[in-house]
């Protein structure tokens, strides 16, 4: 047995076993693997569902081979090679003797008809946007080719008839080029960190507050400093917030590689940074609150009330990053108040309308204020939770956390 | 045995509001001793073995152990068992001695192997990775003691350890207490069982009202308050009453006749009385019980 006691096993001690029954707790582990798969569908899904190029299959009739062959390389040439308005598509070519021979084959979607200038493109129910603009070009080249040959146009007259230059386009103030809106970027980070400082905040007040009501505390706070305590707590939650964090977020790009989409990695990941700087800050700042809310009440029914401002405190910056979106002097503002700018500074950083040292003054300002409210924290939180028998009020806490 | 182990508690006062709960309280636990804390609800134990282990802070007083202030270092070497208990209901039984022997500073080894004897001493090692709200009241009592015992403490202080428990467990705990105090720990426990007190205790502290009535060992305290108390048979006389001055009889039962004597009054003239009456078949003075005493102060 040691006499001495050292700071630093303790508080791991106690975080150790804050992580160790939250990751018991099957609700918890439930919660986060239904984030994971959201995230994962809400990342993989659209992908899918959009697919990539569509494909086709063209019947082909005497005659109308060379429109069907241009609308095939036309839709085939790469991202870079194919002028703007003509779309991409994989069209296979079949033979066909006519129109209901080709419909006969049940992989035929059109069938392509010329007789001189005039052209059919017979379709089944409907007919594919892509496929008729790419015949509705090829058939045009085609006329436009003839048309010049007949009136003597060499072959390189003729091709810049039939794709004349583009303008090259030049913009003066290019907006950023986002993979993703940002207000949905920072729709996702805000809800994240909502529904996480909330889950974590609840956890570190429950913690509390079952320590009371089994008097557990009386047996702990024999053997250790009080603040040391509140310390293991809320290091065992930050833990668990943070990993949790980084985990959803991880997934949610490891999911958008998958299915190929690294702009979006790169505009997220970018800014990923500084929301999870802020995260810790902003989680650090009000997690000797939540414990204060847990060591307020007495039982477990209490905390309903005792927590009541706390939720409000954690749900005010989520609907102001999701509601103020536009760069208004109540957004700049509000970017450096320390309860939204864990949220709202990095929200304009990812509107670009954030200068290089505007983050690190808001993140200046949020430790500063975490540092006060820890003090305050703790000494509430001293003051509180040795008090089992009844709730405790904040200016009774406040007194009595002096000495403690 | 050094006197560098008691535990002194000197002029202990604490207010709560207007009321007073502890009022100058002074008294020691010697080690290798166990020592009772007795008095009647609301007396102020549980607020004096609260400001041992320096859970409350006392208005006024101080408490040292072997000479040494309760600093923190000196606090975790107490085992403390509270009044209201105190483990997580949802932790496993194991699992919790473990992480609180680890809060001690024991090493997650040792505490590992000291959980496991001490369950087994206790009867539970069946119940070790059961959650702590599945065992009984009684067991679960019987966990927390283990709970105190997990770092192989210089100190018990014990908030009523035997309420709850049946004669067999009651039994099994003062064995594990007297071990303790044998092994040369100082043992400090509260109880309302005065008999059990009576007959397992060393040294007493009677507490009433927030003050100390008594102090001291139960065999000499019983002597002291003896007062001029006989107890007479008179074999083949039951209801055997001397008509003697400044005799007065309190009862007459089966067991024999009990009479008080005033000051200037003999005792060998009660001893004639009786003996003129019949064989005497027995004839002593009358030791008040614990629980005489407790009702004497608590009057």
């Amino acid at each position: 047995m040691s006499t001495t006691a050292n700071r630093s096993d303790l508080v791991r001690t106690i975080a150790g076993r804050e992580i160790s029954v939250k990751l018991h707790d099957k609700g918890f582990i439930a919660s986060t693997v239904v984030f994971l798969v959201v995230i994962v569908v809400a990342t993989v899904l659209p992908a899918l569902l959009q697919g990539g190029t569509p494909s086709y299959t063209v019947g082909v009739t005497q005659g109308a081979q060379s429109e069907a062959e241009i609308a095939q390389q036309l839709g085939g040439l790469n991202d870079d090679e194919r002028p703007a308005d003509v779309p991409a598509a994989d069209i296979t070519l079949v033979d066909v003797a006519s129109v209901d021979e080709g419909f006969a084959d049940e992989d035929v979607d059109a069938v392509l008809t010329v007789d001189g200038q005039d052209a059919v493109l017979s379709g089944r129910a409907s007919m594919p946007g892509e496929l008729l603009t790419l015949v509705t070009i090829a058939h045009a080249q085609t006329v436009i080719g003839a048309v010049a040959t007949e009136a003597g146009l060499d072959a390189d007259q003729l091709a810049t008839l039939t794709a004349p230059p583009a303008p090259q386009v030049v913009l003066a103030d290019p907006p950023p080029d986002f993979a993703v809106p940002p207000q949905l970027v920072i729709i996702v980070f805000g809800f994240l960190f909502y529904f996480s400082v909330l889950t974590f905040g609840m956890s570190i007040a429950q913690s509390v507050v079952e320590e009371k009501q089994s008097r557990v505390v009386e047996l702990l706070v024999a053997a250790v400093p009080i603040r040391w305590l509140l310390s293991g707590k809320v290091l065992g939650n930050a833990v668990l917030a943070i990993s949790q964090v980084a985990i959803i977020i991880g997934a949610g790009l490891i999911g958008a590689s998958v299915t190929g989409a690294s702009d979006v990695i790169g505009q997220v990941a970018g800014v990923s940074g500084w929301f999870l700087a802020f995260f810790v800050v902003g989680f650090l700042m009000l997690a000797c609150l939540w414990a204060v809310a847990g060591s307020l009440a007495s039982r477990i029914e209490d905390l309903q009330s005792t927590t009541l401002y706390m939720q409000i405190v954690v749900m005010v910056p989520f609907f102001a990053a999701v509601l103020i979106q536009d760069d208004t002097p109540l957004q700049r503002v509000l970017s450096y108040f320390p309860l939204t700018a864990p949220l709202l500074m990095p929200a304009r950083m990812i509107q670009g309308t954030a200068a290089g040292w505007e983050p690190w003054v808001a993140m200046a300002l949020v430790l500063l204020t975490a540092a006060i409210l820890i003090v305050v924290g703790a000494r509430l939180y001293a003051g509180s939770v040795l008090n089992t028998s009844q709730r405790s009020h904040v200016r009774s806490a406040w007194v009595q956390g002096a000495g403690a | 045995m050094s006197a560098s182990t008691t535990l002194s508690v000197r002029g202990l006062t604490q207010n709560f509001g207007d009321r007073t709960a502890l009022d100058d309280v002074s008294f020691e636990v010697r080690p290798g001793r166990l020592t009772g804390f007795v008095g009647g609800n609301g007396a102020g134990k549980t607020t004096t073995m609260r400001a041992i282990v320096g859970v409350l802070t006392p208005d006024a007083g101080d408490v040292t152990f072997g000479d040494l202030p309760m600093t923190l270092g000196v606090r975790r070497t107490i085992g403390y068992m509270p009044e209201e208990r105190g483990l997580y209901p949802k932790m496993k039984v194991l699992e919790q001695l473990v992480f609180l022997g680890r809060i001690f500073g024991v090493d997650k080894d040792v505490a590992r192997e000291r959980a496991a004897q001490l369950l087994e001493d206790f009867g539970l090692s069946d119940r070790a990775d059961d959650v702590l709200h599945t065992l009984s009241l009684g067991n679960q009592q019987r966990v927390q003691v283990a709970a105190a015992l997990i770092h192989d403490p210089a100190l018990l202080v014990l908030d009523e350890p035997f309420s709850g428990l049946d004669p067999n467990a009651m039994d099994a705990m003062s064995v594990r207490l007297r071990e303790r105090a044998s092994a040369g720990v100082p043992v400090l426990f509260s109880s309302h069982q005065l008999d059990l007190v009576e007959k397992l205790c060393d040294d007493i502290v009677l507490i009433h009202e927030g003050r100390v009535v008594a102090t001291g060992e139960v065999r000499a305290l019983r002597e002291e308050r003896a007062g001029r108390r006989f107890r007479v048979q008179v074999d083949g006389v039951a209801d055997w009453r001397p008509n003697l001055g400044g005799v007065s009889v309190i009862t007459t039962e089966a067991d024999g006749t009990t009479v008080e004597l005033a000051d200037d009054a003999d005792p060998q003239e009660l001893l004639a009385a009786a003996q003129q009456a019949g064989p005497i078949g027995h004839f002593g003075r009358v030791l008040p019980t614990l629980a005489d005493l407790f009702a004497e102060v608590s009057r």
